[in-house]
């Protein structure tokens, strides 16, 4: 208690801190990376949903068609936009939690290279018709080795920065970056064990074959979603959170409880996008169960998130930050519910291969995802540029377009599944399917226009975002000559 | 319960946990929540019970079959395994509703002959309605949905053009063995003029009123040694099913789009140009893909589209 107070009392706050303690560069760069890339990959999400409703839109222009076209958005969103926020935010939360400067500034910044460098190689190839042909995994092989490299340097910056912490304690924030980076480590390498064509040739090989190959796929591809986009993200959660809402996490047993639970039960529950296939059934039982179980330990996440607020609610009416990251958890309690639901192989039968999925992934993706990110950003751009946010007005602004956006894109999806789902399995009087694959298209055209208009609306909220996060940025570095003249003097006395 | 529970609710009467990171993080140790608590017990007696009774748990090379069982013919024999996904396709197939409707009225189509098919109106009613799915599947493709085809492309198959027969043997022969389409171009064999010229005579045949000395020069090359046109297509242009080649007398138009012309001028130009280019198409054969009640079937409903012959 008394060294709670002595800390509480005497360290001044955070702003405060003298940039040269911590490598606020790096963050910096991530950050802005992570905005860019997320204004690209939103925008060409947006483009291939209005092929999907209009489909002239392709322009019979190969490099722009849909297959080709959706693993650059999926890629930009979730490793350019959901990855450079991560690494920014981690390397950020690392240092303030441990109060120490990164291991090494060269490594992290080839971390920063080496990873954008991938995302670029990957736009191009993927344009170029050059894929793995697994999903979010369609980087060829020697992007592949590139990425792993990167992930490994990460994993040892972030590893020895936690090792040189200046606090007794690892914070509940890191365990969940730790978790993330050896889980993507495994998963990354696992899932791209690839005999190449030739040295010198794109293409490549699974070692697996067969249901194996799915299998590892799709551990691989669930683990994503666990660790890259759940894992991680409650990292960024548990530290921004409570530093925008001024108070202490909710309850500490909760989250050591919930994060062994999540770490130990993602692990199982890929199998259940191969439901009703060649998989054994008995793997189909483990990854339904495995997800069910799944429910509450990922709910521990949302309610820790959500009690941290609680005595503090009025900052909902003044803090649009704030509303960021409670309707990011909002989001992410509902994903988690709808998940375990569709993993259930009778559910299943109806959901799968239909629109539903699309639409449970978003409510995930931009609903939890890129919300936690947004009001993470929101909180983190000022403070690295010493600055104040260019316009909180913007910022209402971005959280009402992206929360439209995301009502819209999920219902509509909602729409598409279950319709298409029920139309695929409808019969006639004598026992017929009662309708075509081609009716169930039609059908889909109108969900089809009112998702791509919601995507819009996310895709505005982003670009406004952009705006203000320049503009803050702008403003800082005008401050800043002005007090350069007594930053200098300060360097040099010291 | 409820005293227990006060404190927690009001920040600042629990404890943290005496750790403070960043200035002012810190973590209170609240109990879990009674109700979270619960639930993930209630997951957990959920996934005992799903464990108890479907296959779930591997040990060694086998693994726990579960309590639940399917009962279906394998072979003539009445055979009863654990739950298993091929085992419930198996017995959907077998007793489900739909599929032993499905079956019976496939087998009273497929024991019908034709005239009896295209009489009844119970079994067309079937036919109908399965076809669609059948021809939606295997024909819509290329024909469209409903039929209609694509002018230019894929025939029409709800018009009164029966290139290779509209008799219902004739129509099955079409989808058990498929079609080879072709007609020679004729730029070796007849300079611009003369295209031009059997062009007019076609388009006359259909009513176009047209330049006279064109029609006569067109009507002898199609006669004639020099076109050669009516070894196929006949004398009086009427066509010849046994070869694909259309009526060209009647006033529909498949592959050269006449209706979608503004003038004459352009009429005159599309067919010459087609009588040019000549023509190649194929249509795949469906043995061995459909039984030969499915081919029935999608006989039956093709020959009702366009009113058969």
């Amino acid at each position: 208690m008394s060294e709670k107070a002595a800390t509480a009392g005497s360290v001044p706050a955070s702003t405060a801190v003298p940039s040269e303690q911590y490598n606020y560069e790096i963050v910096k760069k991530f950050s802005i990376a992570a905005v860019i890339w997320g204004v690209l990959g939103m925008a060409a999400g947006v483009w291939i949903a209005s092929q999907l409703a209009w489909p002239f839109l392709n322009f019979d222009i190969a490099q722009i068609t849909f297959g080709r076209f959706r693993p650059v958005h999926t890629t930009l969103v979730i490793f350019g936009f959901g990855g450079n926020a991560l690494f920014a935010t981690s390397y950020y939360i690392i240092q303030r939690t441990c109060q120490t400067r990164l291991y090494s500034d060269r490594l992290s910044l080839f971390t920063f290279y080496g990873w954008n460098l991938a995302l670029i190689l990957g736009v191009i190839t993927y344009m170029a018709g050059i894929t793995q042909g697994r999903e979010y995994a369609e980087f060829n092989w020697q992007i592949d080795i590139l990425i792993a490299v990167t992930w490994v340097v990460y994993f040892w910056v972030f590893l020895m920065t936690l090792l040189r912490r200046n606090q007794p304690h690892i914070y509940v924030a890191n365990w969940f970056f730790m978790a993330f980076i050896l889980a993507t480590a495994l998963l990354h390498i696992f899932n791209n064990i690839q005999v190449p064509v030739s040295l010198t040739s794109p293409h490549s090989y699974s070692l697996f074959s067969g249901v194996q190959d799915a299998m590892t796929q799709w551990w691989y591809g669930h683990n994503a979603v666990g660790f890259f986009l759940t894992a991680a993200f409650l990292g960024m959660m548990y530290y921004f959170v409570p530093k925008q809402a001024g108070r202490p996490i909710y309850s500490y047993k909760l989250s050591i409880i919930h994060f062994w639970a999540i770490i130990f039960l993602y692990m199982w529950v890929g199998a259940h996008h191969l439901h009703w296939t060649a998989l054994p059934d008995w793997v189909s039982t483990l990854a339904a169960t495995f997800s069910i179980l799944l429910l509450l330990p990922s709910w521990g996440g949302m309610i820790n998130g959500i009690m941290t607020l609680s005595g503090a609610w009025d900052k909902l009416r003044t803090d649009p930050i704030m509303l960021f990251l409670i309707t990011a958890l909002s989001f992410y309690g509902m994903a988690t519910f709808e998940g375990p639901m569709m993993s259930l192989k009778s559910v299943n039968a109806l959901s799968h291969y239909t629109d539903w999925t699309v639409g449970h992934v978003h409510s995930g993706a931009l609903g939890w995802v890129a919300m936690i990110t947004f009001g993470s950003l929101y909180h983190l751009i000022p403070r690295l540029w010493n600055t104040k946010i260019y316009s909180l007005r913007l910022i209402y602004i971005h959280f009402f377009l992206a929360t439209i956006g995301i009502v819209l894109y999920i219902v509509s999806m909602w729409v598409a599944g279950i319709g298409q789902g029920l139309m695929l399995r409808a019969f006639d009087e004598y026992g017929n399917l009662a309708y075509t694959f081609t009716e169930s298209v039609v059908f889909l055209h109108k969900p089809y226009v009112v998702r791509a208009i919601g995507g819009g609306f996310f895709l505005l909220g982003m670009l406004i975002m952009a705006f203000n996060v320049a503009m803050t940025i702008l403003t800082a570095k005008r401050a800043v000559p002005a007090t350069d003249a007594s930053r200098a003097t300060a360097a040099t006395a010291s | 319960m409820s005293t227990n529970e006060k404190p927690s609710k009001k920040p600042g009467e629990v404890e943290t946990t005496g750790h403070v990171w960043d200035s002012n993080l810190q973590e209170y140790n609240n109990p879990l929540p009674r109700w979270w608590l619960w639930g993930f017990y209630a997951t957990v007696v959920f996934a005992i019970v799903y464990w108890i009774l479907f296959p779930a748990w591997p040990i060694g090379g086998t693994f726990t079959k579960g309590l639940n069982t399917i009962t279906f013919m394998d072979d003539g024999e009445e055979v009863t395994t654990h739950w298993n996904t091929r085992s419930l396709l198996a017995r959907d197939m077998q007793t489900g509703r739909h599929a032993v409707r499905q079956r019976e009225m496939l087998d009273r189509v497929g024991d019908m002959e034709y005239e009896e098919i295209l009489a009844d109106v119970d079994a067309m009613s079937f036919v109908n309605a399965y076809a669609k799915g059948s021809f939606g599947t295997w024909c819509a493709a290329c024909h469209q949905t409903g039929g209609a085809g694509v002018i230019g492309q894929y025939p029409n198959l709800r018009n009164d053009q029966w290139k290779w027969g509209g008799t219902v043997a004739q129509i099955e022969e079409t989808l058990v063995l498929g079609r080879n389409g072709y007609m020679p171009g004729y730029r070796e064999s007849l300079n611009s003029e003369q295209l031009d010229q059997v062009a007019s005579y076609v388009l006359a045949m259909n009513d176009y009123d047209l330049d006279a000395d064109a029609v006569a020069a067109g009507e002898e090359i199609f006669n004639g040694y020099l076109g050669g046109c009516y070894q196929c297509h006949g004398v009086d242009a009427q066509g010849l099913a046994s070869l694909g080649a259309p009526n060209l007398s009647n006033n529909i138009w498949g592959l050269v789009d006449v209706p979608g012309a503004a003038d004459d001028e352009e009429r005159v130009s599309r067919v010459a140009s087609f009588v040019h280019d000549g023509v190649q198409r194929v249509m795949p054969g469906f043995a061995d893909r459909l039984s030969e009640t499915e081919i029935k079937v999608l006989t039956a409903y093709v020959h009702s589209l366009g009113g058969g012959q």
